[in-house]
């Protein structure tokens, strides 16, 4: 079992490795900066490519448990997604790029009536730079000056949870939430008149935070499915160096879906979330969420569409701002079907506060079933 | 087969690879951070307290350079010298020697370190001083010699007109080096001039007055004065010349009137003995513990202008010390911690000094001493000296104004 375990957790960093970059964090977004990140997406390559419309029946998706019940055997995924956003602000376009690592998950039968997981997704993404040419009034000189500052890290959800299907058409799950993770902050102002030293400040700012959450899944015919799920977590602590910096509340969310399967190729579904992030202070609204998808075709590449919409939690203005997307990706098993590789594109854009963010985003996940 | 998946998997995570771009310009407020870099601009005038004056650091006789100032209502400052002679007589053999008969003549080198260029028909003139002449001797003590005993007389202005800089008739010449901007003189020096006593060992000790039409001020550089003699022995009753090495590091200094006034209650840098001020600073704490300083400059108010010829001009150096003992407090001389005003002569205004990286230095080790010394960068190499307005003096107390940035809001959402 330990060398089973010892070689998936191997497989599954290999990829992101190979690719240079292994941060955990999901795409991050310039309406993140003034709140306290840009919320992830919790869902797995497979359930990206839908729209999300599979992530509450899929177990390698973090965002609720209880369809782990149906996990067959020890399962353990990976994902990485590169980010090519152009962010457009009263007329001006900036191209940024992202490569990210936002999914880690490990699932597996404990018992015949329990499976259990554990993993980390991105709770909250914190890496942003953002640069200010401006002048102030010094010592009776108007003084020119460049200003950078900088969030580099994530808030990471370390999840542990467990699954029991109660009879053949209930399955019941709960998960202990972990928050944690870090930022390297720095603020940098450089004068045109090099009589001003450079202001160089930087601070390791460290969060933590608790969650729990459950979730039902009921099949309530043959072929449909419905699941609801329900989250709270606590509030995040911010400190540097051992001082707390802040608090904030943290959202209640909820949420549900339906899985509708006319065929064993053929799978459509949709879901619905509302998370009240309108807690976590000024500039912070509830949101509402909805996606939809399908999935046809089971064999060696099935093809994989959906699309989603909703709301930003973080954004200027007396509304929040808006998201819409539209992806698809398809899948290929290797190895008798004990590797997966899951492939997905997604076109995305947010709008708000006289800021447009339009994204690309290549997905890449690897399933691993010893 | 393996081919394909083994270039799918590799395009697949190619694909996925690129590099991080996250720069983006701010749109402030609505997309910059909550937090902000607060700049705050303050004048500490109550920071600097127990401060003092010290003079005596580098006296005329210690000076690199040897001055020679004629500035009326300011200072009249001559040079002395004395080089020793080789007895009465001469090492003409390993086993023969011969009595010294006299000289011929005597060459001296000379190096003008400093000039006013605006000065004009600038001359120096040579007088014959008592070879008892010592570091006690005083201006009046050779007030005599240097009014009856003129031995001759050369105009720089007229010898660095000539052709070739040299005057066939006197004997003189002048090198400019134009690279460490230094004019050499050979001077020559005739029997008459140059007499060799033999019962004096040869010693011939002389003093130097300069003049010109206005701002009459020069330095000569003490190390590389030198004396070359040109004697008469007696070789077996038949007189012979002979050549001896150049005699050099003489006894040499110089002497000035009026005497500087005593250090008082002000705070007195550069003149002749060298002054220092100390200055203490109560580096605050709200400043030092919880901001990051980008600049910082000690203000400084003059009592008077400071005298002298524009050449006179000097620079002042900050620094700090390893260790308060007050006036021998050994300070440290480092490049990266030295900071600098110059200070013109005629000048009346405000000196401000940058000494950010002096503060800085003092809010990254707090064990160090906050004293400030201001000295001149080369000590005693001008008459010149300008004097403070002490912390006594509430209205033209020194200050330090600083500009520092508050700790930056990490982690605030």
């Amino acid at each position: 079992m330990t060398t089973r375990i010892v070689w998936i957790v191997g497989v599954v960093l290999v990829g992101p490795a190979l690719t240079g970059r292994a941060t955990a964090a999901a795409q991050d977004s310039q309406f993140g900066i003034r709140g306290p990140g840009t919320p992830g997406r919790w869902e797995s390559v497979r359930s990206r490519s839908t729209g999300g419309a599979f992530a509450p029946f899929d177990p390698l998706s973090p965002l609720s448990e209880a369809e782990l019940a149906d996990v067959p055997q020890l399962t353990a995924t990976a994902m990485e997604t590169a980010s090519y956003r152009d962010a457009e602000v009263a007329g001006t376009t900036s191209a940024l790029r992202a490569t990210r690592f936002p999914l880690l998950n490990v699932a597996g039968r404990v018992h015949r009536r329990l499976a259990i997981a554990a993993g980390f997704t991105t709770y909250l993404d914190r890496t942003w730079d953002v640069t200010l040419r401006d002048s102030s009034l010094l010592r009776g000189t108007l003084e020119r000056y460049t200003d950078e500052v900088t969030s580099d890290g994530s808030i990471a959800d370390l999840r542990l949870a467990a699954a029991s299907r109660l009879s053949r058409r209930i399955a019941l799950g709960a998960g202990l939430h972990l928050l944690s993770g870090s930022t390297r902050e720095t603020a940098e102002r450089r004068f045109d008149d090099t009589t001003f030293h450079t202001v160089q400040q930087l601070a390791e700012v460290r969060y933590s935070g608790v969650g729990v959450s459950g979730s039902l899944l009921l099949a309530v015919a043959p072929g449909l499915s419905v699941t609801g799920w329900a989250r709270a977590d606590s509030r995040l602590r911010a400190t540097v160096a051992d001082t707390t910096s802040a608090d904030t509340d943290l959202p209640r969310m909820a949420g549900g879906g339906m899985l509708f399967s006319p065929s064993a190729s053929v799978r459509f579904g949709g879901s619905v979330a509302w998370r009240g992030w309108a807690r976590a202070g000024a500039g912070a609204f509830d949101t509402w969420s909805w996606s939809a998808g399908g999935e046809i075709g089971a064999g060696h590449m099935p093809l994989r569409f959906g699309v989603r919409g909703g709301q930003l939690p973080f954004g200027p203005g007396p509304t929040a701002p808006t998201e819409f997307a539209a992806a698809a990706g398809t899948g290929r098993a290797f190895a008798q079907g004990r590797a997966l590789l899951d492939v997905g594109v997604e076109r995305l854009e947010r709008r708000g506060g006289g800021l447009t963010e339009r994204v690309w985003t290549a997905l890449v996940g690897i399933t691993v079933r010893p | 087969m393996m081919v394909r998946r083994a270039t799918l998997i590799g395009g697949v995570l190619l694909a996925a690879a690129c590099v991080e771009r996250v720069s983006a310009p701010g749109h402030c407020p609505s997309f910059c951070p909550s937090g902000q870099i607060q700049i705050v601009d303050t004048v500490l005038t109550s920071i600097i307290s127990r401060d003092s004056s010290f003079r005596g650091y580098v006296t005329a006789l210690r000076a690199p350079q040897l001055l020679a100032a004629d500035l009326p209502g300011f200072v009249d400052g001559r040079v002395v010298f004395r080089f020793n002679g080789y007895g009465q007589r001469y090492l003409l053999a390993a086993a023969d020697s011969g009595t010294i008969l006299g000289a011929d003549s005597a060459r001296l080198q000379l190096t003008l370190a400093r000039r006013d260029t605006g000065a004009h028909n600038l001359s120096i003139a040579f007088y014959r001083l008592p070879i008892t002449i010592d570091s006690t001797t005083t201006f009046a003590d050779l007030a005599g010699p240097f009014t009856d005993s003129l031995v001759r007389r050369v105009n720089i202005d007229t010898l660095l007109a000539r052709p070739g800089r040299k005057d066939s008739i006197t004997g003189d010449s002048a090198v400019v080096d134009t690279l460490n901007h230094v004019v050499v003189l050979q001077l020559k020096f005739d029997t008459a001039a140059a007499r060799y006593v033999g019962t004096d060992s040869g010693t011939v000790a002389y003093g130097i007055r300069v003049s010109a039409d206005s701002l009459a001020s020069v330095a000569f550089t003490r190390s590389t004065l030198a004396w070359q003699w040109y004697l008469r022995v007696d070789s077996a009753g038949t007189p012979v010349a002979r050549t001896p090495s150049p005699l050099s590091l003489p006894f040499s200094s110089f002497v000035s009137d009026p005497p500087l006034p005593a250090t008082d209650s002000m705070l007195a840098v550069g003149g002749v003995p060298s002054a220092r001020s100390i200055l203490r600073v109560a580096f605050p704490r709200f400043i030092r513990d919880s901001s990051q300083i980008i600049r910082a400059t000690l203000t400084l108010v003059p009592v008077a202008p400071v005298q002298g010829a524009p050449s006179d001009s000097f620079v002042v150096e900050a620094h700090t010390v390893f260790t308060d003992v007050g006036a021998k407090s050994p300070i440290i001389v480092d490049a990266t911690r030295t900071d600098t005003a110059v200070i013109h002569v005629g000048m009346s205004d405000t000196v401000q000094i940058e000494v950010t990286n002096l503060m800085q230095f003092w809010a990254s080790d707090t064990t160090r001493a906050t004293t400030l010394v201001l000295r001149a960068k080369e000590e005693a190499t001008s008459f010149s000296q300008i004097r403070f307005y002490p912390s006594a003096a509430q209205a033209f107390r020194p200050a330090i104004q600083v500009t520092f940035v508050r700790r930056f809001p990490f982690g605030a959402p």
